[in-house]
């Protein structure tokens, strides 16, 4: 105590001098115009400075959510248009092919409202009329189908997700089309059932659930999901078939509305044909 | 004491009536009443030197319109000298009450630490003023011609002093 007390004491006025000059510092920066400008400047200088680098940083973290989307958007960029030149190659004479132009744009659009636990389950998505998107266009997320535009308005559209009870895709398994309806029973919502499938057919567990070509609002071959339980029963010659749904709906951030640019010449011959 | 007095007033007065309003050139702004601080004393105790130099410094803003510059040069300039003359064997002056000027240390050792400390102050002073706008080369000029002037004024101002009484 006595050392720091003699410490003090021999330098008191270096402690004086440090005070005294803070003050004249104040002094100067408050009082003289020039200097106050200069200081000003430069602590205008180090807050741009320090805020550059801390958005850079964010940027940086903000760069992986964005990198993952772009990839989940090229994926599915590239699986669409895969799909829809193969399907090119394949149909020249059907119907869809005539004009011979890529027949589906996508639209990326954000997920702002999502239930699963109803037994109507509906998301929405934060494009509307104003960027294209009109009731009956079918949406898919980067991992499969995801459900169909029930309606929109100038900004947004709600979307009837597959985990609702009149959802109705006709599935396509290992390439043949089966009339017979996949549809949510309201119970699980990663699981729809298929109820019409007769026992006679080649189907196992594991084969995967696609869309077909007797919908327009789809491309043929988007990935509905995947079968994971064959349930039979003695008094019926049908599966209950259960299918695991590719996409999940649980963590649903981004989707792509499938415009299908030729609907308006194509709805007017199907109807003829009805 | 009375004499330590008129000593002080005449050097402010000189300052600030006659070396702040030279207007030769913008280039000679002297800083003669350094020689205050210079000249301090030897007994006065550390704080109180620099609580002096704070005091003076404030009283030159005051008159020259510059708050806080010449605050925080007088303070500089104490803490320096304190260095300088730590330096120096002045226990025969410091016991026996003596200002440091040219009778008490000697021509060589006192032209030699007015030399620094008037240089640094006139450096330092200008610095400060010309921060937002600064310009080397009139800074460097500036300090040259002002030192110059000072230790001129200085110097005659201890050829005039009383070598018997050696209070200043």
């Amino acid at each position: 105590m006595q050392r720091l007390i003699a410490f003090i004491e021999h330098n008191i006025h270096i402690m004086l001098f440090v005070l005294l000059q803070a003050m004249c510092a104040v002094l100067l920066f408050s009082l003289n115009p020039y200097q106050q400008a200069s200081f000003t400047h430069s602590a205008a200088f180090i807050t741009d400075k320090s805020n550059e680098l801390s958005s850079t940083v964010t940027d940086y973290f903000n760069l992986q959510q964005q990198n993952n989307l772009l990839q989940a958007q090229v994926s599915t960029q590239f699986k669409n248009d895969a799909r829809s030149s193969l399907f090119f190659m394949n149909d020249t004479i059907t119907l869809r092919d005539t004009s011979r132009h890529k027949l589906f744009d996508v639209v990326p659009a954000e997920v702002v409202y999502n239930t699963i636990y109803k037994a109507s389950n509906i998301f929405i998505i934060n494009k509307g009329i104003k960027n294209g998107i009109q009731k009956n266009m079918g949406v898919i997320s980067s991992q499969g189908l995801a459900g169909i535009v029930l309606q929109s308005n100038e900004n947004y559209s709600s979307v009837m997700s597959l985990l609702h009870i009149n959802m109705n895709v006709i599935p396509t398994i290992n390439n043949l089309e089966y009339y017979t309806g996949l549809k949510w029973d309201n119970a699980n919502p990663q699981t729809l059932k298929i109820t019409g499938l007769n026992k006679l057919e080649e189907i196992k567990v594991g084969d995967k659930v696609y869309t077909g070509r007797s919908s327009l609002l789809f491309p043929a071959g988007i990935l509905i999901g995947e079968i994971s339980k064959l349930e039979t029963s003695p008094s019926s010659q049908y599966f209950t078939t259960h299918v695991k749904t590719a996409t999940n709906f649980r963590n649903m951030d981004y989707v792509y509305v499938i415009v299908n640019k030729d609907i308006d010449q194509l709805s007017p011959l199907l109807l003829d044909n009805d | 004491m009375i004499r330590l007095i008129f000593y002080w007033t005449a050097i402010l007065f000189l300052q600030f009536v006659v070396f702040n309003h030279l207007g030769f050139t913008a280039y000679l702004a002297p800083q003669v009443f350094i020689v205050l601080l210079i000249t301090l004393p030897l007994h006065i105790s550390k704080p109180y030197q620099v609580l002096l130099g704070f005091i003076l410094g404030l009283i030159a803003d005051f008159f020259i319109g510059t708050p806080g510059i010449h605050a925080s040069a007088c303070m500089w300039l104490v803490m320096i000298r304190l260095l300088l003359l730590g330096a120096q064997d002045l226990k025969e002056q410091i016991a026996n009450h003596l200002p440091y000027n040219v009778h008490s240390v000697g021509l060589s050792t006192f032209a030699a630490t007015t030399a620094i400390l008037v240089v640094f102050y006139h450096f330092y002073v200008f610095w400060l003023e010309s921060i937002g706008a600064i310009n080397w080369f009139f800074i460097l000029l500036t300090t040259l011609v002002s030192a110059l002037f000072t230790l001129t004024v200085i110097g005659v101002v201890q050829l005039l002093s009383d070598k018997s009484s050696g209070e200043f």
